[in-house]
């Protein structure tokens, strides 16, 4: 598993636009459901990374949370235009929430 | 405590005590290991909140940039704009071993050229944009691969600690439990014959007095 590998965004067109310029691998969804049929594809390899914005998150979270023990491809939400942010960091707190046992409130360890 | 069985003999309760000392050795180092791995898990966590507010930050201002960008040109210019060719797998992937567990190392190659499109249909603010959005990029990575590497860690906090619940909750006292059992029934076994010695040395001893009162 080394070499070179493509990036992925998904999200909706407005978010993620920017991104095709760059060289990512830009899927554009219409609705955050849509990313379901596009899932399998995008964990099947050729893919490093996948950015996945906020409500396409919450859309597919649970198939997100199947490949979370591979290394690859490491998936990050990304916030969309428009969204209030803070589901990466949710994303995160359910990765300590693993690990603890116990949930964290957000920034007590760094007290 | 649910015991294993074993046959209440000297031979079985060697083998339970060689068990238990390693079970007792593999706690140890196990417990160890949890230890150093949730050190490396919580250093990780705050450096990768900071960078996270700071990824969040640069990619909204992108965002409103292109907001922007799209309000004076219009979706039918920057749609063409914001074209290109098939992506490129721009991103060199390698595996580190960090405690034993296999993490990705990202390296990103450097972006595609941007501007192929006529600068003199596109407002500059969509310049602007797009050289936040690369710049942000590297960063975007990092993120990936610390965010990964959290994921992954946790994952192994989560086995490891089990296997440590095991060992100290389950094992452990059973292996405890059994030996104390054996060591009990052996006792008592000691015990018996004992008993049945001192019996058949009286058995012994009043025989040989009725003989010779004979």
């Amino acid at each position: 598993m080394s070499g070179k590998m493509l990036i992925a965004v998904v999200g909706d067109a407005t978010s993620v636009a920017g991104f095709r310029p760059l060289g990512f691998d830009v899927r554009a969804v219409e609705h955050p459901e849509e990313a379901r049929d596009l899932w399998p594809e995008l964990i099947r390899g050729a893919h490093g990374a996948v950015f996945v914005t906020e409500p396409v998150y919450q859309a597919i979270a649970e198939m997100v949370a199947e490949s979370a023990d591979r290394p690859v491809p490491a998936v990050t939400v990304i916030p969309a235009a428009g969204s209030r942010g803070g589901v990466g960091a949710a994303k995160l707190d359910r990765a300590i929430e693993r690990a603890l046992g116990t949930s964290m409130a957000s920034g007590e360890e760094e007290s | 405590m649910p015991q294993i069985r074993a046959n209440p003999n000297r031979m079985e309760l060697l083998k339970l005590r060689r068990r238990g000392v390693v079970a007792r050795r593999g706690h140890k180092l196990l417990k160890d290991k949890l230890d150093e791995l949730m050190k490396e898990f919580q250093a990780r966590i705050s450096a990768n909140r900071r960078l996270r507010a700071e990824v969040e930050r640069d990619l909204f201002a992108a965002y409103s940039q292109f907001a922007i960008a799209r309000a004076e040109a219009g979706q039918g210019v920057l749609g063409p704009a914001l074209m290109a060719p098939a992506p490129e797998p721009l991103l060199g992937v390698r595996e580190r071993s960090l405690m034993s567990v296999t993490v990705p190392v990202f390296t990103l190659d450097e972006l595609p050229e941007t501007g192929g499109y006529s600068l003199a249909t596109t407002p500059a603010v969509l310049d602007a944009g797009l050289a936040r959005l690369a710049a942000v990029a590297p960063r975007l990575l990092e993120l990936a691969e610390r965010e990964k590497a959290i994921e992954l860690l946790a994952g192994e906090i989560e086995r490891t600690r089990r296997r440590v619940n095991a060992l100290e909750y389950v094992l452990i006292p059973s292996v405890d439990a059994t030996i104390k059992d054996i060591q009990m029934k052996l006792d008592e076994a000691e015990r018996s014959n004992l008993t049945r010695l001192m019996k058949v040395k009286d058995m012994i001893a009043q025989q040989q007095e009725n003989a010779e009162e004979r």
